[in-house]
């Protein structure tokens, strides 16, 4: 598969996962889903399962406090003025989820197959317009620049005794002071880098060269099965929610 | 084409005259003091970073290259050291294409060896301008020409001696470190049963290579790392401020912005005095920034030149709050007078019991106070 195939098929799943709104439907993404984790990733794809299931499990948690615990009732129960059930509420938030995991899991899995470039090599070899790539790789920086601050800032307050390194009451009690040095931090290191090294240098304009010299690859076979397989599982999908 | 270093004191305009001459003279390869004027922040690797400014093979110079690739390709340029940062941004002006370079006291961060390394490469470029800020070199190379910023009449005047003078004697406690073993990433140690002994009332200078470990010692003293390996004893008891927290030592680190908490001086008083629970007197303190040239304690703290907020990080471990202070490469920026008034501090601190640990490639400035050599090679520390 090539980064431009790989690009593609997140879109054709993330469009397919966002219009799905039948079981069916998701099954099939799943059933996409799961084929590419096991011919791309092999024993690998425990760990993209992993780490989505850890992004999703709050959001999980405290959407069936709220829907199922509190309100007790639908979404569109309660637009239509029906008293409503808590199955309907869990089966409402279930829809949800299951929708997040699997977007959140063929990024993963994606990133993970091309664990062996870097973002920027990763950027370089798509196949989109320059000014694109650019806000790609503005968009990398931005958050290269908030981990950085993040080390910055914890560096800051536990030398200070502000903070420990291990968990602690300390640390809940003034973990605001962290979440501020770090906003603070990461403007001034912006600001910074645009005040002096980017105006003198025009580094912005070296990332067009190194577009140039970029060769990407073009879609190859296995990207062809991949897309093939996701558009027809999201189309089906999405036609039998209209049916 | 042309060489030239802009000398002067501190606050003289040096800064701003490298920068007008490089704007003026077209796209031109700049290296500032720190990680965030050195390199691009484009890249999430090393490798990466020279990828973004790499040219043509045919327009390329004479290389540079200082740091270890094999090693280091895949490290996020950040998590170098200050040193490894300007090695590493020499190495991407190397291999590009830029016809002039601008440097704003960098080089100071380098070693011995790496600096006069550094030195040579620039004096031998052809067809390229260099312009260098260096407090470090007291006249210009043979070849290069000088550009003198006068002094100017400046609010940020500082007494060091004013500051240290209200100070009495404190009883430091030694620090013992036993078998220390510490690594970033599996397999590339940094300290492997690593021993020391500090004794109170004695400067130590932390000596070794550029990524050799000194920063990452002190970050091991003030808890922000944890050795995997090995303890630490202060006095009789044993202490581990990686779990529980700093509470014997003051570091001013290497880029002072590294260590504010807040965004004025006051709130960054404030809230070292109210979370760390110090009982520190915050007027006292107060009263002593502005004998390191503060005039207002509501200035945000980053619209100060940063020679100024480089001697305000000094606070903190010259206003006596702990017992050992700690500054790691603490003349980077400032001019002669500035180091050897600090040197001169440096040998009061010891003199009042206080204990010192400082990392610095300047050896006219560590000459000044007198101490003990601590070196750092091949994962191990050795007191001479």
């Amino acid at each position: 598969m090539t980064p431009n195939g790989a690009a593609i098929f997140v879109i054709v799943i993330l469009a397919g996962a966002l219009a799905a709104s039948e079981p069916i439907g998701f099954l099939l993404l799943y059933a996409v889903i799961a084929a590419f984790a096991r011919f791309e990733l092999g024993a690998r794809t425990f760990a993209a399962l992993l780490r989505s299931a850890l992004i999703v499990l709050p959001l999980a948690v405290f959407m069936i406090m709220v829907w199922v615990g509190f309100v007790g009732r639908s979404p569109a129960e309660i637009a239509a003025g029906v008293p409503g059930t808590r199955v309907a509420a869990a089966t409402y938030v279930a829809v949800v989820c299951l929708r997040l995991f699997l977007i959140v899991l063929v990024i993963q899995l994606v990133a993970l197959r091309f664990d062996r470039l870097t973002p920027l090599q990763f950027i370089c070899a798509l196949r989109i317009p320059a000014t694109a790539k650019r806000l790609l790789a503005l968009t990398l920086s931005l958050t290269e620049t908030l981990r950085h601050a993040v080390e910055r800032a914890r560096t800051a307050l536990i030398a200070a005794g502000v903070i420990t390194r291990r968990p602690s009451l300390r640390n809940i009690v003034n973990g605001w002071m962290l979440v501020q040095t770090v906003w603070l931090s990461a403007i001034t290191i912006a600001v910074g880098r645009m005040r002096d090294k980017w105006p003198i240098e025009g580094t912005i304009g070296r990332l067009d060269d190194l577009f140039q010299r970029a060769d990407p690859q073009r879609l190859g076979d296995g990207d062809a099965i991949w897309l093939l397989l996701g558009i027809g599982a999201a189309v089906f999908g999405i036609g039998i929610g209209i049916a | 084409m042309a060489r030239q270093l802009i000398s002067g004191p501190n606050f003289s305009g040096r800064s701003e005259a490298l920068r007008a001459r490089l704007i003026s003279r077209g796209p031109a390869f700049f290296i500032g003091p720190y990680a965030e004027a050195a390199l691009s922040g484009l890249a999430s690797t090393v490798a990466d970073e020279l990828t973004v400014y790499r040219a043509d093979t045919a327009r390329r110079r004479r290389p540079f290259a200082a740091l270890d690739l094999a090693t280091c390709a895949d490290r996020k340029p950040q998590t170098l050291s200050g040193g490894e940062q300007v090695l590493l941004a020499l190495q991407c002006f190397a291999q590009s294409k830029y016809r002039a370079v601008g440097i704003d006291t960098a080089l100071e961060q380098l070693d011995g060896g790496n600096r006069a390394d550094a030195i040579a490469f620039l004096s031998r470029l052809d067809a390229c301008e260099v312009t260098l800020i260096d407090n470090r070199m007291a006249v210009a190379p043979a070849d290069w020409a000088n550009i003198a910023c006068a002094p100017k009449a400046s609010a940020f005047v500082c007494d060091l001696a004013g500051l240290i003078a209200d100070l009495g004697p404190r009883a430091a406690p030694r620090i013992v470190i036993r078998d220390l073993d510490f690594s970033y990433r599996r397999g590339a140690d940094v300290f492997a049963g690593a021993g020391l002994t500090l004794e109170p009332g004695h400067a130590y200078r932390l000596f070794g290579r550029n990524g050799a470990g000194k920063t990452t010692l002190l970050k091991i003293l003030v808890g922000v790392l944890a050795p995997g390996r090995g303890d630490i004893w202060l006095g009789d008891r044993p202490y581990a401020p990686w779990r529980h927290g700093n509470a014997a030592f003051a570091l001013a680190t290497q880029n002072p912005d590294h260590q504010w908490c807040g965004a004025t001086l006051r709130e960054d008083v404030e809230r070292r005095r109210s979370a760390a629970k110090l009982g520190l007197d915050t007027q006292a303190l107060l009263a002593a920034s502005r004998k390191l040239g503060l005039t207002s304690l509501d200035q945000h703290l980053y619209e100060l030149p940063l020679a100024a907020r480089k001697r305000l990080s000094w606070l903190w471990p010259l206003s006596g709050v702990m017992p050992w202070i700690m500054l790691d490469e603490p003349t980077v920026g400032q001019d002669r007078d500035t180091c050897g008034a600090l040197a001169a501090a440096l040998a009061s601190f010891c003199r009042l019991g206080y204990g010192v640990v400082f990392v610095t490639h300047d050896d006219e400035f560590a000459a000044q106070v007198p101490h003990n050599i601590v070196t750092i090679e091949n994962r191990r520390t050795s007191v001479s």
